[in-house]
């Protein structure tokens, strides 16, 4: 894995803004989409059945679902191995929709620890106020969660999809896709004699997905839309994880932060246990990254140093450092999902769920891969490549309950982002936890006349207070 | 022409993880990569087989080798083989010269062998003039420039401090290539699905007529020569007498100050005074 030093990630940074076309932390309105040349493929272009585009999750399982089908699947990668180019938090909670594909594949696969624990932690500068769920039953297969480290999960996962018949190919660069009519027909690889023919292509190329734009399914993104990730992995001991967060055995455990850990940027930090390292990071929106001019590494540095995680952390050295970006919006920044010829699916249809209370993706993209991978074979069944064909796709997304999950939430986006959710409410219950547990030699007060002195002093307006309920219900409650 | 090529397969720099405490290397993040040396031999191979020209690459290495010759066959060579030892521990470069020249003699005999100078893991650099003496060819070692006419190879070797060397060599011969005189082509898709389907033949010891006890090189001795420590040189500490703006220039010039002479001026008797003030100072009176 690359490691980037301080400076590269504010390269990394910037070329962000400039890639989602993002000037001086202004967003342009949307661009009027330009029609495209659209190239047809060169005469004696290798022709296969599926050609499924990043071997990331999404990819090696729409790629597995068709090669089991004995389809002529072609998964092409753009890193020298799968997983190379993934930065991941690297908690993985679909472990039963894995079960469904891979029977019992945590005996096989390259896991860290399952995660037995959850905490989600409120954050001020001083101060943290924590929920600590914690249960035995996500310890019993099919469990509930893993962490891994995704250059080795992603690796061993498209290995599962070369097992079953799909032929992969590494360091293979996807410029365009290529047409006939108004049907995607093939890709261009960026190499000599590059052009492939394939009945169905399944984009699974990440975040900002180049192909998903390329074919028009896609707009260009807002910097509100799409948050930086930065993320380190911190070397320590089997042993002392176990102390340090009291696990026993192979358990894990996962933190999700809200508050001041990005002081006044919008997002939030975590933290996951491996099996003899720690992944943790911040996520920061990247229009309020560039509004309020800070530099994510900055944010990594301070949210090591909070007191509530600096003693987690002690000691660990640093073994990797890298970035990625994460397409937040759910629901609102859906692309078409299909087109005659073409599936999208993973990030790059950006089903990637972060709701405050969640922060989920890879078991999406599986999801979506399957989906994608099911509606292939289905298209192949009846030699019908058309986007009616295709259309059934959604069906299958809803069947497996990912479309209806970002209906469902499609106001938690806007509401976790919020700058009183980000900040003033972390605040206001650390700042009420705290009257309640400090002993001064005052009276002891009850409950309501702390909580009205907090609301009173935080200056808030009622009409505020309400539109915030209503929204947090609305997006969480019902 | 035909032309082999002989690839190693080395770890990737940016993999390598040293243990601060026990200096060991983290062997489980190890990627493996053909070395730059290597590729710029199959670079200069390719270039100089052409069209017409046929380029076999070998790789002494395990299984895992494999990912070497494929990226070989991507870039365009006309077929691979790896050799291999299974139960045997190769770690002399003879041992890995003796079994590319046993494979080099099986089938046509190229009319060039190129090997990178020398690999980016253990760089003994050995290799190249080993497989040379045992197929008895001639060998250049260090070459940054190669030509070839009928049969004659011409070709620029590297001397120390930048000086060059032209020679002449009659084929067939060996030749060690500089790691950065070429760069490896970028493969064609179609390169690099072929290279991805090709299977890889192996040459143990029994297809290469050759038994264990050939591999049987006498250890080399070793010994461990470590530099002597070098001669402890004294550091300068200002006098703690003198004020600290004096310390610090003194510092600052590490002890050297300029030889200064002061010429004296007044009465005779005055000056004559001060002289004898100055070398009693010294202690010369």
């Amino acid at each position: 894995m690359a490691f980037l030093s301080k400076e590269a990630s504010l390269a990394l940074v910037q070329r962000v803004h400039r890639l989602i076309g993002m000037k001086n932390g202004v967003t342009p309105h949307d661009a009027p989409q330009r029609r495209r040349q659209r190239s047809a493929p060169r005469p004696g272009a290798e022709r296969f059945d599926v050609i499924v585009v990043g071997a990331g999750p999404a990819g090696s399982a729409a790629a597995l679902v068709a090669a089991r089908a004995g389809l002529k699947v072609l998964l092409l990668e753009r890193g020298e191995y799968p997983g190379s180019k993934n930065v991941s938090g690297a908690a993985f909670y679909g472990s039963a929709i894995l079960h469904e594909l891979i029977p019992n594949w945590w005996e096989q696969a390259p896991v860290e620890r399952h995660l037995t624990r959850r905490v989600l932690a409120f954050m001020t500068a001083e101060t943290s106020v924590a929920i600590d769920f914690r249960t035995t039953r996500f310890a019993e297969p099919p469990y509930n969660g893993f962490s891994i480290l995704r250059p080795r999960f992603d690796r061993w996962f498209a290995d599962q999809a070369v097992a079953a018949g799909a032929f992969l190919l590494n360091a293979a660069v996807v410029d365009e896709v290529l047409w006939e009519d108004d049907q995607v027909v093939g890709v261009r690889v960026r190499r000599d004699e590059g052009d492939l023919r394939a009945d169905v292509v399944i984009a699974c190329d990440g975040a900002n997905s180049f192909l998903a734009k390329n074919a028009g399914l896609q707009r260009e993104f807002h910097a509100h839309e799409m948050s930086l990730g930065v993320k380190e992995v911190l070397a320590l001991d089997e042993a002392t994880i176990r102390e340090r967060f009291h696990l026993y055995d192979n358990d894990g455990l996962a933190i999700e932060y809200i508050g001041a850990i990005t002081e006044e940027v919008s997002g939030g930090g975590f933290l996951y246990t491996n099996r003899d390292s720690l992944s943790l990071g911040v996520i920061g929106q990247i229009s309020s990254l560039a509004e309020h001019r800070r530099r994510p590494y900055e944010l990594l540095e301070t949210f090591k140093r909070h007191p509530s995680v600096a003693p987690l952390v002690r000691g660990g050295r640093v073994r990797e450092y890298s970035a990625h970006i994460i397409p937040e919006a759910g629901w609102n920044m859906l692309p078409k999902l299909y087109t005659g010829g073409m599936l999208v699916a993973g990030d790059a249809a950006a089903l990637c769920f972060v709701a405050g209370l969640y922060l989920e993706g890879i078991n999406y993209a599986i999801q979506s891969g399957i989906a994608a991978g099911e509606t292939a074979v289905a298209a192949h069944r009846e030699r019908d490549f058309s986007a009616r064909s295709l259309a059934r796709y959604l069906e299958r997304l809803r069947a497996r309950y990912v479309l209806t999950d970002f209906a469902n939430y499609r106001h938690a986006p806007g509401l976790v982002n919020s700058p009183r959710l980000q900040n003033l409410y972390p605040e206001l219950i650390a700042g009420a936890a705290e009257q309640v547990f400090r002993v001064n030699g005052g009276p002891k007060r009850k409950l309501l006349p702390i909580a009205l002195d907090t609301l009173r002093r935080a200056n808030i307006s009622p009409i505020h207070m309400l539109q915030d309920a209503w929204q947090a219900g609305r997006s969480f409650g019902w | 022409m035909r032309i082999a090529v002989c690839l190693k397969q080395v770890p990737d720099p940016t993999t390598v993880e040293v243990d601060p405490l026990t200096a060991a290397l983290d062997a489980r993040r190890l990627l493996y990569i053909a070395g730059p040396a290597d590729t710029a031999a199959l670079e200069v191979a390719l270039q100089l087989a052409g069209a017409e020209g046929h380029v076999s690459a070998l790789c002494v290495g395990p299984p895992a080798a494999d990912a070497v010759l494929r990226q070989a066959l991507a870039a365009g060579a006309a077929e691979a083989r790896r050799l291999w030892a299974p139960f045997l521990p190769l770690q002399s470069p003879a041992q890995t010269a003796l079994l590319l020249a046993a494979a080099l003699q099986r089938g046509e005999t190229p009319d060039l062998v190129l090997c990178g100078a020398r690999s980016s893991d253990h760089g003994s650099g050995q290799v190249p003039a080993l497989l040379a003496e045992f197929l008895d060819w001639p060998v250049v070692c260090d070459v940054t420039q190669i030509t070839v006419e009928g049969g004659l190879a011409r070709v620029q070797r590297r001397l120390d401090r930048g000086a060059r060397e032209e020679l002449e060599v009659p084929l067939p011969a060996a030749l060690a290539v500089e790691a950065g005189i070429a760069r490896l082509r970028h493969a064609s898709l179609t390169g690099l699905m072929r290279a991805e389907r090709a299977a890889i033949p192996v040459s143990e010891l029994d297809d290469l007529g050759l038994e264990p006890a050939d591999l049987a090189f006498p250890a080399p001795t070793a010994r461990m020569v470590t530099p002597p420590r070098p001669r402890t040189r004294p550091i300068f500490t200002p006098d703690s007498t003198r004020p600290a703006h004096e310390r610090i220039t003194q510092i600052i010039t590490a002890g050297v100050t300029r030889k200064s002479g002061k010429v004296l001026e007044g009465p005779p008797e005055q000056m004559a005074d001060v002289l004898v003030e100055f070398l009693r100072e010294r202690g010369f009176v």
